[in-house]
Protein backbone atom coordinates (compact mmCIF):
# COMPACT_ATOMS: atom_id res chain seq x y z
CA UNK A 1 0.00 0.00 0.00
CA UNK A 2 2.35 2.55 -1.49
CA UNK A 3 0.29 6.13 -1.32
CA UNK A 4 2.79 8.61 -3.38
CA UNK A 5 0.98 11.92 -3.78
CA UNK A 6 1.83 14.70 -6.49
CA UNK A 7 3.04 17.59 -5.22
CA UNK A 8 0.34 18.19 -3.45
CA UNK A 9 -1.69 22.31 -3.48
CA UNK A 10 -2.00 24.32 -0.85
CA UNK A 11 -4.84 26.49 -0.15
CA UNK A 12 -2.92 28.92 2.18
CA UNK A 13 -3.37 31.11 -0.70
CA UNK A 14 -7.34 31.36 -0.39
CA UNK A 15 -7.64 31.64 2.99
CA UNK A 16 -7.29 35.07 5.51
CA UNK A 17 -3.89 35.16 7.27
CA UNK A 18 -3.76 35.12 10.83
CA UNK A 19 -0.98 34.99 13.71
CA UNK A 20 -2.00 32.74 16.43
CA UNK A 21 -5.00 30.45 16.52
CA UNK A 22 -5.66 27.22 19.07
CA UNK A 23 -6.25 25.68 15.82
CA UNK A 24 -2.94 26.43 14.40
CA UNK A 25 -1.03 25.66 18.28
CA UNK A 26 -2.87 22.50 18.38
CA UNK A 27 -1.99 21.28 14.42
CA UNK A 28 1.93 22.60 14.86
CA UNK A 29 2.24 20.66 18.62
CA UNK A 30 1.05 17.28 16.87
CA UNK A 31 3.15 17.70 14.14
CA UNK A 32 6.22 18.13 16.42
CA UNK A 33 5.14 14.52 18.57
CA UNK A 34 5.65 13.22 14.53
CA UNK A 35 8.97 15.29 13.92
CA UNK A 36 9.85 14.32 17.71
CA UNK A 37 8.82 10.75 16.82
CA UNK A 38 11.23 10.31 13.96
CA UNK A 39 14.57 12.44 15.66
CA UNK A 40 14.01 10.13 18.73
CA UNK A 41 13.93 7.19 16.38
CA UNK A 42 16.67 8.30 14.96
CA UNK A 43 19.44 8.97 17.92
CA UNK A 44 18.36 6.26 19.99
CA UNK A 45 19.88 4.26 17.19
CA UNK A 46 23.22 6.12 17.19
CA UNK A 47 23.34 6.62 20.42
CA UNK A 48 22.48 3.22 22.13
CA UNK A 49 24.44 1.60 19.59
CA UNK A 50 27.99 3.50 20.58
CA UNK A 51 29.33 0.76 22.47
CA UNK A 52 29.39 -1.40 19.45
CA UNK A 53 31.49 1.03 17.77
CA UNK A 54 33.41 1.63 20.48
CA UNK A 55 34.24 -2.40 20.93
CA UNK A 56 34.66 -3.46 17.00
CA UNK A 57 35.49 0.32 15.87
CA UNK A 58 34.51 0.55 12.09
CA UNK A 59 35.46 -3.64 12.14
CA UNK A 60 31.49 -3.74 12.91
CA UNK A 61 30.85 -3.52 9.29
CA UNK A 62 33.15 -5.50 7.74
CA UNK A 63 33.64 -8.52 11.06
CA UNK A 64 32.63 -11.44 9.19
CA UNK A 65 32.33 -13.42 12.86
CA UNK A 66 28.86 -13.11 15.27
CA UNK A 67 29.49 -14.78 18.12
CA UNK A 68 27.83 -13.53 21.48
CA UNK A 69 29.74 -15.22 24.58
CA UNK A 70 32.75 -14.18 23.00
CA UNK A 71 32.01 -10.71 22.16
CA UNK A 72 32.39 -11.19 18.54
CA UNK A 73 29.94 -8.71 16.98
CA UNK A 74 30.54 -8.38 12.81
CA UNK A 75 27.44 -7.66 10.74
CA UNK A 76 28.96 -8.78 7.33
CA UNK A 77 27.31 -12.02 7.13
CA UNK A 78 24.09 -10.49 8.13
CA UNK A 79 24.09 -7.74 5.67
CA UNK A 80 25.19 -10.38 2.74
CA UNK A 81 21.88 -12.52 3.87
CA UNK A 82 19.89 -9.25 3.25
CA UNK A 83 21.31 -7.79 -0.03
CA UNK A 84 21.25 -11.22 -1.43
CA UNK A 85 17.98 -12.04 -0.27
CA UNK A 86 17.01 -8.49 -1.60
CA UNK A 87 18.51 -9.04 -5.15
CA UNK A 88 16.62 -12.29 -5.57
CA UNK A 89 13.69 -10.77 -5.13
CA UNK A 90 14.24 -7.76 -7.17
CA UNK A 91 15.28 -9.73 -10.11
CA UNK A 92 11.89 -12.00 -10.05
CA UNK A 93 9.75 -9.28 -9.15
CA UNK A 94 11.25 -5.94 -11.13
CA UNK A 95 10.56 -7.63 -14.27
CA UNK A 96 7.46 -9.75 -14.02
CA UNK A 97 5.65 -6.28 -12.19
CA UNK A 98 6.60 -3.97 -15.01
CA UNK A 99 5.71 -6.74 -17.90
CA UNK A 100 2.67 -6.60 -15.91
CA UNK A 101 2.26 -3.11 -15.86
CA UNK A 102 2.83 -2.28 -18.96
CA UNK A 103 0.29 -4.39 -20.32
CA UNK A 104 -2.42 -3.09 -18.18
CA UNK A 105 -1.90 0.14 -18.43
CA UNK A 106 -1.34 -0.35 -21.96
CA UNK A 107 -3.10 -3.19 -23.82
CA UNK A 108 -6.38 -3.18 -22.14
CA UNK A 109 -9.43 -1.18 -21.73
CA UNK A 110 -10.10 1.24 -18.73
CA UNK A 111 -13.08 -0.39 -16.69
CA UNK A 112 -10.83 -3.57 -16.87
CA UNK A 113 -7.56 -1.67 -15.71
CA UNK A 114 -9.38 -0.33 -12.81
CA UNK A 115 -10.46 -4.11 -11.66
CA UNK A 116 -7.34 -5.63 -12.09
CA UNK A 117 -5.28 -2.11 -10.08
CA UNK A 118 -8.06 -2.76 -7.62
CA UNK A 119 -7.25 -6.52 -7.28
CA UNK A 120 -3.57 -5.57 -6.95
CA UNK A 121 -3.61 -3.02 -4.52
CA UNK A 122 -6.09 -5.69 -2.50
CA UNK A 123 -3.64 -8.06 -2.63
CA UNK A 124 -0.29 -5.55 -1.82
CA UNK A 125 -1.91 -5.40 1.92
CA UNK A 126 -2.07 -9.47 2.51
CA UNK A 127 0.03 -9.57 5.74
CA UNK A 128 3.57 -10.56 5.86
CA UNK A 129 3.33 -13.11 8.52
CA UNK A 130 0.62 -15.06 5.74
CA UNK A 131 2.86 -14.91 3.62
CA UNK A 132 5.45 -16.36 5.74
CA UNK A 133 3.20 -19.22 6.70
CA UNK A 134 3.14 -20.17 2.83
CA UNK A 135 6.42 -20.19 2.73
CA UNK A 136 6.54 -22.74 5.94
CA UNK A 137 4.19 -25.14 4.39
CA UNK A 138 4.47 -24.69 1.01
CA UNK A 139 7.81 -22.78 -0.60
CA UNK A 140 10.26 -24.42 1.48
CA UNK A 141 9.10 -27.77 0.25
CA UNK A 142 9.21 -27.29 -2.93
CA UNK A 143 12.65 -25.18 -3.36
CA UNK A 144 13.84 -28.12 -1.25
CA UNK A 145 12.42 -30.78 -4.28
CA UNK A 146 13.55 -28.65 -6.44
CA UNK A 147 17.31 -28.73 -5.44
CA UNK A 148 17.41 -32.02 -4.38
CA UNK A 149 19.97 -32.80 -7.30
CA UNK A 150 22.10 -29.94 -5.39
CA UNK A 151 21.95 -32.00 -2.51
CA UNK A 152 20.81 -28.83 -0.04
CA UNK A 153 20.61 -29.68 3.73
CA UNK A 154 16.72 -28.29 4.45
CA UNK A 155 14.45 -25.68 2.23
CA UNK A 156 15.23 -23.23 4.28
CA UNK A 157 17.19 -21.26 2.11
CA UNK A 158 18.43 -17.72 0.87
CA UNK A 159 16.75 -18.36 -2.36
CA UNK A 160 13.65 -19.36 -0.80
CA UNK A 161 12.99 -16.32 1.42
CA UNK A 162 13.90 -14.53 -1.82
CA UNK A 163 11.20 -16.11 -3.72
CA UNK A 164 9.13 -15.29 -1.19
CA UNK A 165 9.72 -11.98 -0.99
CA UNK A 166 9.70 -11.24 -4.53
CA UNK A 167 5.84 -12.40 -4.48
CA UNK A 168 5.31 -9.85 -1.47
CA UNK A 169 6.90 -6.95 -3.30
CA UNK A 170 5.48 -7.70 -6.74
CA UNK A 171 2.23 -5.38 -6.34
CA UNK A 172 4.34 -3.06 -4.94
CA UNK A 173 6.40 -2.62 -8.18
CA UNK A 174 2.82 -3.38 -10.21
CA UNK A 175 1.05 -0.79 -9.14
CA UNK A 176 3.64 2.08 -8.53
CA UNK A 177 5.05 1.47 -12.37
CA UNK A 178 1.39 1.59 -13.69
CA UNK A 179 0.92 4.91 -11.77
CA UNK A 180 4.42 5.90 -14.01
CA UNK A 181 2.85 5.06 -16.76
CA UNK A 182 -0.64 6.42 -16.51
CA UNK A 183 1.04 9.77 -16.24
CA UNK A 184 2.63 9.88 -19.71
CA UNK A 185 0.00 12.28 -21.41
CA UNK A 186 -2.14 10.31 -23.81
CA UNK A 187 -1.94 13.19 -26.25
CA UNK A 188 1.73 11.92 -27.10
CA UNK A 189 0.74 8.36 -27.81
CA UNK A 190 -1.92 8.94 -29.93
CA UNK A 191 0.62 11.74 -31.70
CA UNK A 192 2.95 8.26 -32.16
CA UNK A 193 0.53 6.18 -33.02
CA UNK A 194 -0.74 8.99 -35.64
CA UNK A 195 2.67 8.05 -37.42
CA UNK A 196 2.37 4.82 -38.09
CA UNK A 197 4.14 3.26 -34.60
CA UNK A 198 2.59 0.10 -33.36
CA UNK A 199 1.25 -0.37 -30.09
CA UNK A 200 4.59 -1.70 -28.82
CA UNK A 201 6.72 0.82 -30.88
CA UNK A 202 4.59 3.44 -29.12
CA UNK A 203 5.30 1.97 -25.73
CA UNK A 204 8.72 1.28 -26.14
CA UNK A 205 9.85 4.71 -27.80
CA UNK A 206 7.59 7.12 -26.47
CA UNK A 207 6.22 5.69 -23.15
CA UNK A 208 8.58 3.80 -21.41
CA UNK A 209 11.31 6.60 -21.47
CA UNK A 210 9.39 9.24 -19.96
CA UNK A 211 8.07 6.97 -17.35
CA UNK A 212 11.73 5.67 -16.80
CA UNK A 213 12.15 7.67 -14.06
CA UNK A 214 8.95 6.90 -12.21
CA UNK A 215 9.42 2.97 -12.95
CA UNK A 216 13.21 2.59 -11.47
CA UNK A 217 11.54 4.92 -8.27
CA UNK A 218 8.77 1.87 -8.24
CA UNK A 219 11.95 -0.75 -8.40
CA UNK A 220 13.55 1.53 -5.60
CA UNK A 221 10.79 1.58 -3.28
CA UNK A 222 9.81 -1.90 -3.36
CA UNK A 223 13.58 -2.75 -2.53
CA UNK A 224 13.15 -0.95 0.75
CA UNK A 225 10.15 -3.14 1.57
CA UNK A 226 12.38 -6.05 0.70
CA UNK A 227 15.45 -4.79 2.85
CA UNK A 228 12.77 -4.42 5.87
CA UNK A 229 10.94 -6.83 5.77
CA UNK A 230 11.32 -9.04 8.56
CA UNK A 231 8.67 -11.79 9.23
CA UNK A 232 8.34 -13.73 6.68
CA UNK A 233 12.14 -14.00 5.96
CA UNK A 234 12.69 -15.17 9.69
CA UNK A 235 10.34 -17.92 9.16
CA UNK A 236 12.56 -19.29 5.97
CA UNK A 237 15.50 -17.99 5.69
CA UNK A 238 17.21 -20.32 8.21
CA UNK A 239 18.91 -17.95 10.45
CA UNK A 240 22.17 -19.41 10.54
CA UNK A 241 24.78 -17.20 11.88
CA UNK A 242 28.39 -16.69 9.94
CA UNK A 243 27.94 -17.73 6.80
CA UNK A 244 29.60 -16.01 4.62
CA UNK A 245 30.55 -17.94 1.12
CA UNK A 246 34.91 -18.30 0.82
CA UNK A 247 33.76 -16.72 -2.64
CA UNK A 248 31.19 -14.18 -2.96
CA UNK A 249 30.33 -14.82 -6.66
CA UNK A 250 29.76 -18.34 -6.21
CA UNK A 251 26.09 -19.57 -6.21
CA UNK A 252 26.04 -22.29 -4.21
CA UNK A 253 24.91 -20.05 -0.46
CA UNK A 254 22.19 -19.46 -2.14
CA UNK A 255 20.85 -22.99 -1.54
CA UNK A 256 22.49 -22.69 1.94
CA UNK A 257 20.67 -20.76 5.04
CA UNK A 258 21.36 -17.94 6.29
CA UNK A 259 20.66 -15.19 8.05
CA UNK A 260 19.50 -11.68 7.55
CA UNK A 261 19.36 -8.41 9.67
CA UNK A 262 15.99 -8.50 10.28
CA UNK A 263 15.76 -11.72 10.99
CA UNK A 264 18.15 -11.75 13.54
CA UNK A 265 16.73 -8.74 14.90
CA UNK A 266 13.23 -10.75 15.00
CA UNK A 267 15.10 -13.33 16.85
CA UNK A 268 14.82 -14.23 20.52
CA UNK A 269 18.53 -12.89 20.92
CA UNK A 270 17.37 -9.57 20.88
CA UNK A 271 15.29 -10.24 24.17
CA UNK A 272 18.61 -11.90 25.76
CA UNK A 273 20.53 -8.84 24.40
CA UNK A 274 19.38 -6.21 26.68
CA UNK A 275 21.33 -7.52 29.52
CA UNK A 276 24.20 -7.26 28.44
CA UNK A 277 25.29 -3.32 27.45
CA UNK A 278 27.62 -4.49 24.90
CA UNK A 279 25.37 -6.96 23.23
CA UNK A 280 22.53 -5.08 23.13
CA UNK A 281 24.59 -2.34 21.62
CA UNK A 282 25.22 -4.40 18.87
CA UNK A 283 22.16 -5.53 18.11
CA UNK A 284 20.65 -1.83 17.88
CA UNK A 285 23.89 -1.60 15.33
CA UNK A 286 22.35 -3.65 12.98
CA UNK A 287 19.55 -1.83 13.42
CA UNK A 288 21.25 1.07 12.66
CA UNK A 289 22.64 -0.23 9.59
CA UNK A 290 19.25 -1.44 8.47
CA UNK A 291 18.26 1.92 8.78
CA UNK A 292 21.00 3.19 6.93
CA UNK A 293 20.50 0.72 4.26
CA UNK A 294 16.52 1.44 4.07
CA UNK A 295 16.64 5.51 4.35
CA UNK A 296 19.11 5.32 1.26
CA UNK A 297 16.84 3.64 -1.23
CA UNK A 298 13.77 5.33 0.31
CA UNK A 299 15.37 8.78 -0.21
CA UNK A 300 17.03 7.92 -3.61
CA UNK A 301 13.29 6.13 -4.55
CA UNK A 302 11.23 9.31 -3.68
CA UNK A 303 13.74 12.35 -5.40
CA UNK A 304 13.37 10.15 -8.40
CA UNK A 305 9.49 9.97 -7.34
CA UNK A 306 9.21 13.72 -7.88
CA UNK A 307 8.32 14.87 -11.27
CA UNK A 308 11.13 17.06 -13.08
CA UNK A 309 10.70 20.92 -12.48
CA UNK A 310 8.60 22.72 -14.59
CA UNK A 311 6.87 19.00 -16.09
CA UNK A 312 4.61 19.03 -13.04
CA UNK B 1 7.69 -8.29 -39.18
CA UNK B 2 6.80 -5.68 -37.05
CA UNK B 3 2.81 -6.49 -36.49
CA UNK B 4 4.61 -9.68 -34.96
CA UNK B 5 6.84 -8.22 -32.86
CA UNK B 6 4.33 -6.12 -31.48
CA UNK B 7 2.01 -9.29 -30.55
CA UNK B 8 5.31 -11.05 -29.43
CA UNK B 9 5.68 -7.82 -26.53
CA UNK B 10 1.86 -7.97 -26.11
CA UNK B 11 1.55 -11.66 -25.61
CA UNK B 12 4.49 -11.38 -22.58
CA UNK B 13 3.14 -8.61 -21.33
CA UNK B 14 -0.29 -10.31 -20.57
CA UNK B 15 1.49 -13.43 -19.83
CA UNK B 16 3.85 -11.09 -16.54
CA UNK B 17 -0.29 -10.07 -15.47
CA UNK B 18 -1.76 -13.57 -15.90
CA UNK B 19 1.19 -14.56 -13.49
CA UNK B 20 0.96 -11.68 -10.74
CA UNK B 21 -2.55 -11.64 -10.33
CA UNK B 22 -2.37 -15.74 -10.78
CA UNK B 23 -0.18 -16.37 -8.22
CA UNK B 24 -1.40 -13.41 -6.06
CA UNK B 25 -5.13 -14.93 -6.35
CA UNK B 26 -4.35 -18.49 -5.45
CA UNK B 27 -2.29 -17.43 -2.34
CA UNK B 28 -6.11 -16.11 -1.48
CA UNK B 29 -7.49 -19.18 -2.43
CA UNK B 30 -5.22 -21.63 -0.96
CA UNK B 31 -5.81 -19.98 2.12
CA UNK B 32 -9.36 -19.77 2.08
CA UNK B 33 -9.67 -23.03 0.86
CA UNK B 34 -7.29 -24.72 4.24
CA UNK B 35 -9.17 -21.69 6.76
CA UNK B 36 -12.73 -22.25 5.89
CA UNK B 37 -12.86 -26.01 7.59
CA UNK B 38 -11.68 -24.64 11.01
CA UNK B 39 -14.22 -21.10 10.45
CA UNK B 40 -17.14 -21.42 12.80
CA UNK B 41 -18.82 -19.78 15.72
CA UNK B 42 -17.03 -21.30 18.59
CA UNK B 43 -14.07 -20.75 16.62
CA UNK B 44 -14.55 -16.82 17.74
CA UNK B 45 -15.91 -17.31 20.70
CA UNK B 46 -14.05 -19.21 22.71
CA UNK B 47 -10.10 -19.04 23.78
CA UNK B 48 -7.18 -20.90 23.09
CA UNK B 49 -6.96 -24.87 24.82
CA UNK B 50 -4.12 -26.84 24.18
CA UNK B 51 -1.89 -24.42 22.97
CA UNK B 52 -3.53 -23.59 20.09
CA UNK B 53 -4.62 -27.01 19.03
CA UNK B 54 -8.03 -26.53 20.21
CA UNK B 55 -10.78 -24.21 21.15
CA UNK B 56 -10.76 -20.79 19.02
CA UNK B 57 -9.46 -17.29 19.05
CA UNK B 58 -11.55 -15.04 20.85
CA UNK B 59 -8.73 -13.30 22.76
CA UNK B 60 -6.81 -12.81 20.03
CA UNK B 61 -9.22 -11.20 17.95
CA UNK B 62 -10.31 -8.95 20.79
CA UNK B 63 -6.42 -8.16 21.03
CA UNK B 64 -5.93 -7.03 17.69
CA UNK B 65 -8.97 -4.51 17.53
CA UNK B 66 -7.62 -2.95 21.05
CA UNK B 67 -4.45 -2.65 19.14
CA UNK B 68 -5.47 -1.27 15.88
CA UNK B 69 -8.06 0.62 17.97
CA UNK B 70 -5.58 2.52 19.75
CA UNK B 71 -3.65 2.76 16.97
CA UNK B 72 -6.63 4.57 15.02
CA UNK B 73 -6.68 7.20 18.03
CA UNK B 74 -2.84 7.88 18.28
CA UNK B 75 -2.63 8.51 14.50
CA UNK B 76 -6.07 10.25 13.80
CA UNK B 77 -5.01 13.73 15.14
CA UNK B 78 -1.56 13.83 14.28
CA UNK B 79 -2.65 13.11 10.94
CA UNK B 80 -5.21 15.90 10.73
CA UNK B 81 -2.65 18.25 12.76
CA UNK B 82 0.29 17.05 9.83
CA UNK B 83 -2.30 17.76 6.57
CA UNK B 84 -3.45 20.89 8.31
CA UNK B 85 0.31 22.44 8.55
CA UNK B 86 0.87 21.06 5.26
CA UNK B 87 -2.24 22.06 3.05
CA UNK B 88 -2.97 25.42 4.98
CA UNK B 89 -0.40 26.75 7.28
CA UNK B 90 3.22 26.18 5.50
CA UNK B 91 2.86 28.73 2.74
CA UNK B 92 6.34 27.84 1.05
CA UNK B 93 6.54 24.84 -1.59
CA UNK B 94 9.75 23.95 -0.01
CA UNK B 95 8.58 23.65 3.56
CA UNK B 96 5.73 21.37 2.15
CA UNK B 97 7.85 19.48 0.30
CA UNK B 98 10.09 18.86 3.16
CA UNK B 99 7.23 17.80 5.46
CA UNK B 100 5.95 15.32 2.65
CA UNK B 101 9.84 13.94 2.91
CA UNK B 102 9.49 13.44 6.19
CA UNK B 103 6.48 11.11 5.81
CA UNK B 104 7.97 8.89 2.85
CA UNK B 105 11.25 8.31 5.46
CA UNK B 106 9.02 7.10 8.21
CA UNK B 107 7.00 5.50 5.67
CA UNK B 108 10.15 3.43 4.66
CA UNK B 109 11.66 2.32 7.90
CA UNK B 110 11.54 -0.96 8.49
CA UNK B 111 8.52 -2.24 10.92
CA UNK B 112 11.21 -4.41 12.83
CA UNK B 113 13.06 -1.43 14.11
CA UNK B 114 9.26 0.39 15.33
CA UNK B 115 9.51 -2.85 17.13
CA UNK B 116 13.17 -2.17 18.21
CA UNK B 117 12.49 1.37 19.23
CA UNK B 118 9.32 0.33 21.66
CA UNK B 119 11.38 -2.41 23.25
CA UNK B 120 13.45 0.90 24.04
CA UNK B 121 11.64 3.40 24.92
CA UNK B 122 8.40 1.77 25.99
CA UNK B 123 9.35 -1.64 27.24
CA UNK B 124 12.55 -0.43 29.09
CA UNK B 125 12.71 3.18 29.68
CA UNK B 126 9.00 3.68 30.78
CA UNK B 127 9.15 0.61 32.10
CA UNK B 128 5.78 -0.72 30.93
CA UNK B 129 6.94 -4.12 30.01
CA UNK B 130 4.78 -5.38 27.45
CA UNK B 131 1.53 -3.66 27.26
CA UNK B 132 -1.43 -2.79 24.48
CA UNK B 133 -0.70 0.54 24.82
CA UNK B 134 2.89 0.50 23.69
CA UNK B 135 1.77 -1.94 20.77
CA UNK B 136 -0.82 0.63 19.65
CA UNK B 137 1.12 3.67 19.80
CA UNK B 138 3.78 2.40 17.57
CA UNK B 139 1.51 1.07 15.14
CA UNK B 140 -0.36 4.40 15.21
CA UNK B 141 2.70 5.88 14.26
CA UNK B 142 3.64 3.15 11.36
CA UNK B 143 0.53 4.42 9.67
CA UNK B 144 0.75 7.78 10.58
CA UNK B 145 2.20 8.53 6.92
CA UNK B 146 -0.58 6.30 5.00
CA UNK B 147 -3.32 8.28 7.07
CA UNK B 148 -1.62 11.96 6.34
CA UNK B 149 -1.22 11.02 2.90
CA UNK B 150 -4.67 10.44 2.26
CA UNK B 151 -5.62 13.52 3.97
CA UNK B 152 -3.23 15.38 2.13
CA UNK B 153 -4.27 14.12 -1.24
CA UNK B 154 -8.24 14.71 0.37
CA UNK B 155 -7.32 18.71 1.27
CA UNK B 156 -5.67 19.48 -2.10
CA UNK B 157 -8.43 18.37 -4.36
CA UNK B 158 -10.87 20.51 -2.32
CA UNK B 159 -12.21 23.19 -4.68
CA UNK B 160 -10.77 26.42 -3.89
CA UNK B 161 -14.35 27.78 -4.16
CA UNK B 162 -15.29 26.54 -0.83
CA UNK B 163 -12.59 28.54 0.98
CA UNK B 164 -12.91 31.71 -1.28
CA UNK B 165 -16.82 31.79 -0.21
CA UNK B 166 -15.84 30.74 3.68
CA UNK B 167 -13.60 33.42 3.28
CA UNK B 168 -16.31 35.89 1.58
CA UNK B 169 -18.58 35.04 4.10
CA UNK B 170 -15.91 36.78 6.60
CA UNK B 171 -15.13 33.66 8.38
CA UNK B 172 -11.73 33.59 10.12
CA UNK B 173 -9.01 31.25 9.19
CA UNK B 174 -9.87 28.60 12.00
CA UNK B 175 -13.44 28.55 11.32
CA UNK B 176 -12.75 27.51 7.79
CA UNK B 177 -10.95 24.76 8.96
CA UNK B 178 -12.88 23.71 11.69
CA UNK B 179 -16.51 24.39 9.35
CA UNK B 180 -15.39 23.91 5.84
CA UNK B 181 -12.05 22.05 5.26
CA UNK B 182 -11.83 18.97 7.91
CA UNK B 183 -15.80 18.07 7.22
CA UNK B 184 -14.86 18.43 3.45
CA UNK B 185 -12.27 16.04 3.91
CA UNK B 186 -13.52 13.71 6.38
CA UNK B 187 -13.43 11.11 3.78
CA UNK B 188 -9.92 11.56 3.47
CA UNK B 189 -9.21 10.76 6.65
CA UNK B 190 -12.01 7.38 6.86
CA UNK B 191 -9.88 5.97 3.87
CA UNK B 192 -6.51 6.52 5.10
CA UNK B 193 -7.43 5.38 8.20
CA UNK B 194 -9.26 2.08 7.13
CA UNK B 195 -5.89 1.62 4.87
CA UNK B 196 -3.83 1.85 7.36
CA UNK B 197 -5.47 -0.21 10.20
CA UNK B 198 -5.28 -2.78 7.25
CA UNK B 199 -1.84 -2.38 7.57
CA UNK B 200 -1.42 -2.48 11.45
CA UNK B 201 -3.39 -5.48 11.84
CA UNK B 202 -1.57 -7.28 9.89
CA UNK B 203 2.11 -6.55 11.35
CA UNK B 204 3.79 -8.70 14.29
CA UNK B 205 7.18 -6.96 14.31
CA UNK B 206 6.52 -4.21 15.83
CA UNK B 207 4.64 -5.88 18.47
CA UNK B 208 6.32 -8.93 19.12
CA UNK B 209 8.30 -7.26 21.81
CA UNK B 210 6.25 -4.84 23.42
CA UNK B 211 2.98 -6.02 23.78
CA UNK B 212 1.77 -9.25 22.42
CA UNK B 213 2.20 -13.02 24.03
CA UNK B 214 1.08 -16.40 22.67
CA UNK B 215 -1.47 -17.45 25.55
CA UNK B 216 -2.67 -16.60 29.40
CA UNK B 217 -3.90 -12.91 28.44
CA UNK B 218 -7.74 -11.63 28.42
CA UNK B 219 -8.69 -8.38 28.36
CA UNK B 220 -6.37 -5.57 30.00
CA UNK B 221 -6.86 -4.21 33.14
CA UNK B 222 -4.08 -1.91 33.51
CA UNK B 223 -1.40 -0.15 31.08
CA UNK B 224 1.74 -1.44 32.66
CA UNK B 225 2.49 -5.60 32.31
CA UNK B 226 -0.81 -5.80 30.12
CA UNK B 227 0.06 -7.56 26.92
CA UNK B 228 -3.04 -9.03 25.19
CA UNK B 229 -3.03 -11.73 22.29
CA UNK B 230 -3.59 -11.29 18.95
CA UNK B 231 -3.84 -12.87 15.36
CA UNK B 232 -0.67 -12.14 13.46
CA UNK B 233 1.48 -13.40 16.36
CA UNK B 234 -0.34 -16.11 16.60
CA UNK B 235 -0.37 -17.28 13.57
CA UNK B 236 3.56 -16.71 13.99
CA UNK B 237 4.59 -18.77 16.71
CA UNK B 238 2.10 -21.40 15.44
CA UNK B 239 3.90 -21.67 11.89
CA UNK B 240 7.13 -22.34 13.95
CA UNK B 241 5.97 -25.89 15.24
CA UNK B 242 2.72 -26.94 13.13
CA UNK B 243 3.70 -30.79 12.60
CA UNK B 244 0.36 -31.43 14.84
CA UNK B 245 -2.22 -31.51 12.18
CA UNK B 246 -4.82 -30.18 15.04
CA UNK B 247 -3.15 -27.59 15.51
CA UNK B 248 -2.46 -26.83 11.54
CA UNK B 249 -6.12 -26.55 10.89
CA UNK B 250 -6.38 -23.85 13.35
CA UNK B 251 -3.65 -22.13 12.12
CA UNK B 252 -5.10 -22.24 8.25
CA UNK B 253 -8.21 -20.74 10.33
CA UNK B 254 -6.78 -17.78 12.17
CA UNK B 255 -4.52 -17.07 8.89
CA UNK B 256 -7.76 -16.66 7.14
CA UNK B 257 -9.63 -14.84 9.55
CA UNK B 258 -6.92 -11.93 9.62
CA UNK B 259 -6.70 -11.82 5.90
CA UNK B 260 -10.52 -11.76 5.91
CA UNK B 261 -10.27 -8.56 8.13
CA UNK B 262 -7.45 -7.35 5.94
CA UNK B 263 -9.11 -7.63 3.24
CA UNK B 264 -12.38 -6.45 4.60
CA UNK B 265 -10.85 -3.09 5.99
CA UNK B 266 -9.30 -2.36 2.50
CA UNK B 267 -12.35 -3.09 0.93
CA UNK B 268 -14.35 -0.73 2.70
CA UNK B 269 -12.09 1.82 1.92
CA UNK B 270 -12.30 1.40 -1.64
CA UNK B 271 -15.41 3.23 -2.91
CA UNK B 272 -14.70 6.22 -0.88
CA UNK B 273 -10.81 5.87 -2.58
CA UNK B 274 -12.10 5.77 -5.78
CA UNK B 275 -14.53 8.56 -5.39
CA UNK B 276 -11.68 10.93 -4.07
CA UNK B 277 -10.25 9.95 -6.89
CA UNK B 278 -12.58 10.20 -9.39
CA UNK B 279 -13.02 14.30 -8.33
CA UNK B 280 -9.06 14.88 -8.34
CA UNK B 281 -8.89 14.52 -11.82
CA UNK B 282 -12.02 15.72 -12.98
CA UNK B 283 -13.18 18.33 -9.95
Amino acid sequence: MTTVAPAARSLAGNLPRRRWSATRSLSYGFSALAAGFVVVLAVLFVWQSIPAWRHEGLGFLPGKKWFYPQEQFGALAMIYGTVIVSLIALLLAAPIGIGAAIFSAEFIPRRLQLAVKVLIELLAGIPSVVYGLLGILFLRDWIYRALTPFDPLSGDTLLTAGILLAVMILPTVMTLCDDALRGVPSAQRQAARGLGLTQTEVVLSVCLPQAARGMVAAVLLALGRALGEAIAVFLVVGRQDNQWPANPFSLRPLIESGQTLTSKLASSETNIAYGDPLHWAAIVGLGLVLLAMTVTVTLVGTQLMRPREGHA
Amino acid sequence: MRRFKHHVFRFATGACVVLACGVLVLIVLAIAMRGLPAISWQFFTEQIRLVGADGGIFYNLVGTFILIGTAFIVSAPIAVGLALVHGVYLRERRHRERLTLLLYLLNGVPSILFGLLGLIVFVKFFGLGKSWLSGGVLLGMLILPTVTIALIERIASLPGKYVEAAAGLGLTQSQIIWSVILPQSLSGLVTGSLLGLAHAAGETAPIMFTATIFAGATFPHAIKESPVLSLPYHIFILAQDSFDPAVGAKLWGTALTLLGLVLLLSLVALPLRLKIHEEAHHG
